[in-house]
């Protein structure tokens, strides 16, 4: 019998019975671009895959990726050969429901996998902690969310990215562990936001020896040839046929605005939001109001967003900040390369990119919270800054699902699983002597928590209510300036934890 | 075979202070639900059992409920969905005296006034929200998106305010007077608002079962806590929400007659409970009579008891339809001819728990008592759905709240999967294939249905031979569908019928066996309290 209830293997059938029951649910735009990526692979030769563009919903993400839709495709044709036919735009006949989910569940074992590694290699005294960290991700809202009901197959991509992580924390296996990350970096390159802690944390505890001088040749061969044998597995042909530029301008489409769709909770979110109010206090500052922008801002939907007071962003800008907060972690890891420091950058990675990206989308809020949720035990304090990430990460999805079925299993499952794993976290974690918690981080996170009850009421319920289809932005602009203000919150309380510590 | 759970009730009838800490440190019981709230077994964290609980058990039935329902897409009649939503159309658009009397083909209504209450309320409200849904004779066979998620709400939101109250209050005051540790009175919660029928019934083939169910078992909430013309009230308007629970009325009549006999005669406590029915079934048609004249009431009553129906409508697995292929019941004999034998029969069915009640009229008896006296009807009775097997069903599973032990659970589990695997020609109609096949193998899975078996040989082969069944049918239907057997569509029917009548039988009979064990039980020992 499992050391530990309920066990992982128990929490993946019942969640697995309860993902089955949401076959019928709504279904985004990312359906018919699997389905279309389905076709694509399977009818078409490889030359052609990434100038296929019958559909809108082009091939945009790296050869990995695509091998794995040929590969899916195989089974696929046993379902409903009907989906296979790049032509069959927004084709989702039962049997291609049925088998596009499937898909995501029976992929996703990888994460189960990686999630009962990262158990089995965690220290004895924090297996259990280990345990519930590892429940928490496999139940997240995120996947529920972001991967079952809107469609996408994040499940088994963090599954890698995990075991990558896990890998790294013994020395012998980081080698392993950079092929992995190689590997995932050809699978979907929204990871390249988490690469730099990786060329850091290798190349200072596996390529150089205690002292900097001492390079150990044959730890540098061995990595950098196999990482240029996965990447050339990867990009290789295409590379040969000459369609580099091609394939570059579908993986990096810098043409996209700074906010996408429905502001992801990051900074921009924040500036967007004093931007609009600054529109109605700055005729009594004497500030000059940029007129175009009064129009654009308000629809806060799809497209590029100007500003009316402050100063314009460029993705040049954002880049900058980008790498430069990433860059303050990275002189961290680089004076200390132990595994948790090491988790702690990749943390921070994610954080700089998701809060100061150029076009960041909400989904990506899985590449901060997954990294920290493997630290969020390591005391209480890290627990704390962990708490706002949770709740704010998770609502910041809502917008995903906007249909009114969907309502009520996306707020009772995400209140749910936050009342049972903040709970349970809390009664794991363990004590910090009192001076050094910070009462300010507590006050701040119960503050926020209990902000989010009315928010949700209003953004969901009362704003139709009162406006009708009018100001459609604002619900979406008050749920991302708020989830912003909890990602910017546990942000800063982890930056102090791990700049201090 | 070890019980955790009994150990732990023997030791605090000794010494009930220690066992307190001691119950804490007690393994999971050996199958994957107490797993789940093994967690929350801490004093810290036990006041997490019934919030968790309660929003599982809500993502369920809406998860459920995203699926289709009975009717739909499927003119010219559609279905039960049908069938509720235009009787919010009536009692929202017609004055109460044409309530009754409207269109009878059309789905006429034929539940007493409190579903028309009911109705006329849940159609105020969405009407406000949508008056499209329920406009007259335009909105009929609607299958707008919005509306079914208006009906589910309104479906989850009825249980909640009785089915699952009365659940909660039950597992709390039937698992105190029973020593279940509250451990095990979470887990009990836990498997009786998972339980798959009910659930796919009303959320998913779409009814309001739970709102009779949740008043019946309000009674029986109040009479275990010894507050019986509160009990009686509730039992009159479970009633009076769908004739149905006149399959627990001659139970609880037993019962309270007992209660009026022993220990000694007790005149003003009959009249009083005779007085409190006739008071609540007055007010209940009150409206009735009042808005819509005294003729309304008879009608009322008259559509409410079909007798002019037949003996059966669909298969079902009951006695008449099971021994239909033996004898041609409604070829032989004439309509009044098999109501007097159904009459008769269900009345020795139903004999014997009653006589048990009457003459043992204890609070631990009610749900076994309620569920023999249902199955009963269940099996012998006019005009039985297969739906009805709700009814012997859910009082069956609240003795889950008594004890704990691998038997019951065992026993319990298999009568939900049977009763699922009964349902299965109607919720196939109702394209619920999907939500069948993962509810019913998930509840299975939850309550150990897989690891253990009964303690008895009988049992055993009772078990295993069903499950075998079971699979079999399944799988034949599934393979031979289209094959030879294409010119027998009804094959499938009739051996789910016949396996599912089986089964019932021995379902019935263990609970009267139960029951008949349990009410000598007490005589032996010295009461309790």
């Amino acid at each position: 019998m499992d050391k530990f209830h309920p066990s992982l293997r128990e929490c993946i059938i019942a969640a697995t019975a309860f993902k089955l029951l949401l076959f019928p649910a709504y279904k985004s735009t990312d359906f018919e671009v699997h389905r279309n990526w389905l076709a694509i692979t399977h009818s078409l030769p490889v030359k052609e895959w990434y100038y296929e563009k019958t559909s809108e919903w082009t091939l945009d993400y790296p050869p990995f990726f695509a091998a794995f839709e040929w590969v899916l495709s195989h089974v696929a044709q046993f379902f409903d050969p009907a989906m296979l036919d790049v032509r069959n735009l927004e084709y989702d006949s039962v049997q291609t429901v049925y088998f596009q989910r499937l898909s995501v569940m029976f992929t996703e074992l990888l994460l189960v996998y990686a999630l009962q590694k990262f158990i089995n290699t965690s220290p004895e005294s924090s297996k259990r902690s280990a345990h519930a960290v590892a429940l928490s991700i496999l139940l997240s809202p995120g996947f529920l969310i972001i991967d079952h009901i809107h469609f996408q197959y994040n499940g088994f991509l963090y599954g890698i990215l995990i075991l990558s992580i896990t890998l790294a924390r013994s020395p012998s296996a980081r080698l392993y562990s950079g092929f992995l990350f190689a590997a995932l970096l050809c699978f979907k390159h929204i990871y390249l936001y988490l690469a730099p802690a990786y060329f850091v944390f290798l190349l200072r505890a596996y390529c150089l020896g205690d002292s900097i001088f001492q390079i150990r040749f044959a730890n540098v061969i061995k990595l950098g040839a196999g990482i240029i044998g996965i990447v050339a597995a990867a990009f290789g042909p295409f590379v040969y046929w000459g369609q580099t530029p091609q394939l570059l301008s579908r993986l990096f489409p810098f043409s996209r605005g700074l906010c996408h769709a429905y502001w992801a909770p990051n900074i921009w979110a924040i500036y967007s939001f004093i931007d609009r109010v600054l529109i109605i206090v700055a005729p009594r500052l004497g500030l000059p109001v940029n007129q175009e922008a009064l129009t654009s801002v308000t629809r806060g939907l799809v497209g590029d967003t100007t500003f009316a007071v402050l100063p314009e962003i460029t993705p040049r800008k954002t880049f900058l900040l980008t790498l430069f907060f990433q860059i303050l972690s990275l002189i961290k890891l680089w004076t200390n390369p132990t595994y948790e420091t090491f988790l702690g950058a990749v943390t921070l990675c994610g954080y700089a990119s998701f809060l100061f990206g150029w076009h960041v989308h909400e989904k990506a809020i899985l590449l901060v919270v997954v990294p920290f949720s493997l630290l969020a035990l390591k005391d209480r304090r890290y627990l704390g800054a962990f708490r706002p990430l949770a709740v704010a990460g998770h609502v910041s999805l809502f917008p995903l699902l906007f249909t009114a079925p969907e309502f009520l299993i996306k707020t009772v499952y995400t209140i749910a699983w936050l009342v049972v794993f903040l709970t349970a976290f809390d009664a794991l974690v363990s004590p910090v002597a009192v001076n050094t918690r910070r009462f300010l981080l507590d006050r701040f996170t119960m503050l926020f928590i209990i902000i989010a009850i009315p928010l949700i009421a209003y953004t969901s319920l009362f704003h139709k209510a009162l406006f009708g289809d009018r100001y459609e932005f604002l619900p979406l602009m008050f749920n991302s300036s708020y989830s912003a203000v909890g990602v910017v919150g546990s942000w800063v309380g982890f930056c102090w934890l791990f700049f201090s510590s | 075979m070890s019980l955790p759970q009994q150990g732990a009730s023997k030791q605090r009838t000794k010494k009930p202070k220690a066992t307190r800490s001691v119950s804490f440190s007690l393994p999971a019981l050996p199958f994957p639900l107490a797993s789940f709230l093994h967690p929350l077994r801490s004093a810290s964290s036990q006041w997490l059992v019934l919030p968790v609980l309660l929003m599982v058990s809500i993502l369920f039935r809406w998860a459920v409920g995203l699926g289709s329902y009975s009717g739909m897409a499927a003119p010219p009649m559609h279905g039960d969905f049908e069938a509720q939503r235009h009787w919010m159309e009536i009692t929202t658009n017609l004055p109460t005296k044409e309530w009754y009397w409207h269109d009878l083909e059309w789905w006429g209504l034929d539940y007493p006034p409190l579903t028309a209450y009911h109705s006329r309320l849940l159609g105020v409200i969405g009407g406000m929200i949508n008056p499209d849904w329920f406009a007259l004779f335009d909105s009929r066979g609607s299958d707008d998106v919005a509306l079914k998620t208006f009906m589910r709400a309104t479906a989850l939101a009825s249980e909640l305010l009785t089915y699952v109250p009365a659940v909660v209050i039950f597992v709390r005051v039937f698992g105190r007077q029973a020593d279940l540790s509250k451990y095990d009175k979470g887990v009990a919660l836990a498997a009786i608002l998972m339980q798959p029928t009910l659930m796919i019934i009303d959320h998913g083939h779409f009814q309001y079962n739970s709102v009779m169910l949740g008043f019946a078992l309000l009674a029986v909430d109040c009479f275990i806590t010894d507050h019986i013309y509160w009990g009686s009230f509730f039992f009159v308007l479970s009633l009076s929400f769908k004739q149905m629970a006149l399959y627990y009325a001659p139970a609880i009549f037993a019962y309270l007659l007992g209660l009026c006999v022993h220990p000694n005669i007790n005149v003003p406590r009959l009249v009083l409970l005779g007085a409190t029915v006739i008071v609540t079934f007055s007010l209940v048609f009150a409206p009735l009579a009042v808005f819509g004249g005294r003729e309304q009431v008879a009608q009322c009553l008259f559509r409410v008891f079909p007798f002019a129906r037949g003996l059966w409508e669909d298969k079902v697995a009951n006695f008449w339809c099971a021994t239909n292929i033996l004898v041609k019941f409604r070829e032989r004999f004439d309509s009044g001819m098999l109501q007097k034998a159904s009459l008769v029969t269900t009345s020795v069915a139903i004999l014997p728990p009653c006589l048990i009640l009457f003459f043992n009229p204890q609070k631990r008896l009610l749900p076994l008592g309620l569920a023999a006296c249902a199955w009963g009807f269940f099996m012998f009775s006019f005009q039985v759905h297969e739906k009805s097997v709700l009814l012997p069903l859910v009082p069956t599973t609240l003795v889950l709240a008594g004890s704990l032990d691998k038997n019951t659970v065992s026993w319990v589990s298999w009568m939900n999967n049977v009763a699922m695997f009964s349902m299965w020609p109607l919720l196939r109609r109702d394209g619920l294939q999907l939500q069948y096949t993962v509810l019913t193998l998930l509840y299975a899975w939850l309550m150990g249905t897989f690891e253990h078996l009964p303690k008895h040989w009988f049992g055993k082969l009772v078990h295993v031979g069903s499950y075998i069944a079971i699979l079999v049918t399944h799988l034949a239907e599934a393979f031979f569908f289209k094959g030879p057997l294409r010119e027998y569509p009804d094959l499938w029917v009739v051996a789910n019928v016949e396996i599912s009548f089986g089964c019932f039988t021995v379902a019935w009979m263990w609970v009267l066996w139960r029951l008949w064990k349990e009410s000598r039980k007490g005589r032996k020992k010295p009461k309790r309290e």
